[in-house]
């Protein structure tokens, strides 16, 4: 077993911005990890003006929001699996609800659902205004399985942590 | 009055001239993750394309690009189709969208293909493919559910 016995909800929050600022896409963009209390996480994505679909109508692209969607469920994923594993998204199905709009941060929060030997069922919600849902996804995740995992995946997500 | 999605005459005038980089133009976050759209070389559709950025990774260690990318890409590949190929010019609204990911999406150039599955009188049906290398391998297959506005008149 990995030296990374139970991390607190605060190693785990410092593991997952670091997961988010390793991914090129989302340190780009400046995703921050606002909380996480396994299996749920929670982000927030600042406002930045690429990331609107309709300059117009000042309305974000809807591309966003699946990709909010995906990058929280994969998060929970990491923190809701006995120890972390590789598991790509198998599936992702996004409602919008209403369309979310120029200038505010974009909040989304994700958690599993259910795990199984061979799959992770999670959900996620996007919003700007409290109990104000823009939209709704689901993400299904394939589990690789430890043999398929690269050594030192589980250590690698906390190796700053510990380091501090 | 400025030129753009919401001025009857300009989507008009776009969509009978096939501009869709005029289109593209006008959205920013499609902008960003390199969408760009060209005359199918072998039928009469368009084949869109995904810029293998760097800022477009998902997976460093593969590497492989981010699988939301890949979603806002067929999103705005489903959605510029849809515009050019409704019967009159409408503005399209996401209502849902599903992706199913098929194999990991290299940090290459990615394409894109969509066919209009159903156009009703407010609702339409579009089914999206995207792949790399060869297009019988896709790398992704999506669909979408819009509804289907109508562009206010101009006021000039």
């Amino acid at each position: 077993m990995p030296d990374v016995p139970s991390p607190t909800v605060d190693e785990w929050r410092a593991a997952l911005a670091r997961f988010v600022t390793v991914i090129p896409h989302t340190r780009e963009l400046g995703l921050e990890v606002v909380s996480v209390a396994p299996p749920t996480v929670t982000m927030c994505q600042p406002w930045r003006d690429d990331l609107l679909g309709d300059v117009e109508r000042g309305l974000v692209h809807g591309g966003v929001l699946s990709l909010l969607l995906d990058t929280a469920c994969g998060s929970a994923v990491l923190c809701g699996l006995p120890r972390p594993e590789v598991c790509p998204t198998l599936d992702l199905r996004v409602d919008h609800y209403r369309p979310a709009v120029a200038g505010k941060p974009i909040w989304v929060e994700a958690r599993v659902l259910q795990v199984t030997a061979s799959m992770v069922f999670t959900e996620g919600r996007v919003w700007q205004e409290p109990g104000c849902t823009v939209a709704r996804g689901i993400g299904n995740f394939v589990r690789l399985g430890e043999r398929n995992t690269p050594e030192g995946f589980a250590e690698a997500l906390f190796e700053e942590v510990n380091h501090d | 009055m400025t030129e753009g999605f919401h001025d009857a005459a300009w989507l008009a005038r776009t969509r009978a001239q096939g501009d869709v980089a005029a289109w593209l133009e006008r959205l920013p976050y499609a902008r960003h993750i390199g969408v760009t759209a060209s005359p199918d070389a072998g039928g009469d559709g368009l084949v869109f394309r995904l810029e293998p950025h760097q800022h477009n990774i998902g997976n460093i260690l593969l590497p492989a690009l981010h699988g939301g990318v890949v979603a806002a890409f067929m999103e705005t590949a489903g959605t510029l189709d849809l515009m050019l190929s409704a019967r009159e010019p409408r503005l399209p609204r996401i209502v849902d969208f599903s992706i199913d990911y098929l194999r990991t999406a290299r940090v290459v150039p990615t394409f894109a293909r969509c066919r209009l599955l159903r156009e009703g009188r407010r609702l339409a049906n579009v089914q999206v493919t995207a792949w790399q290398e060869s297009e019988d391998q896709p790398v992704a297959t999506a669909r979408l559910h819009l509804v289907l506005g109508v562009p206010e008149p101009s006021d000039a």
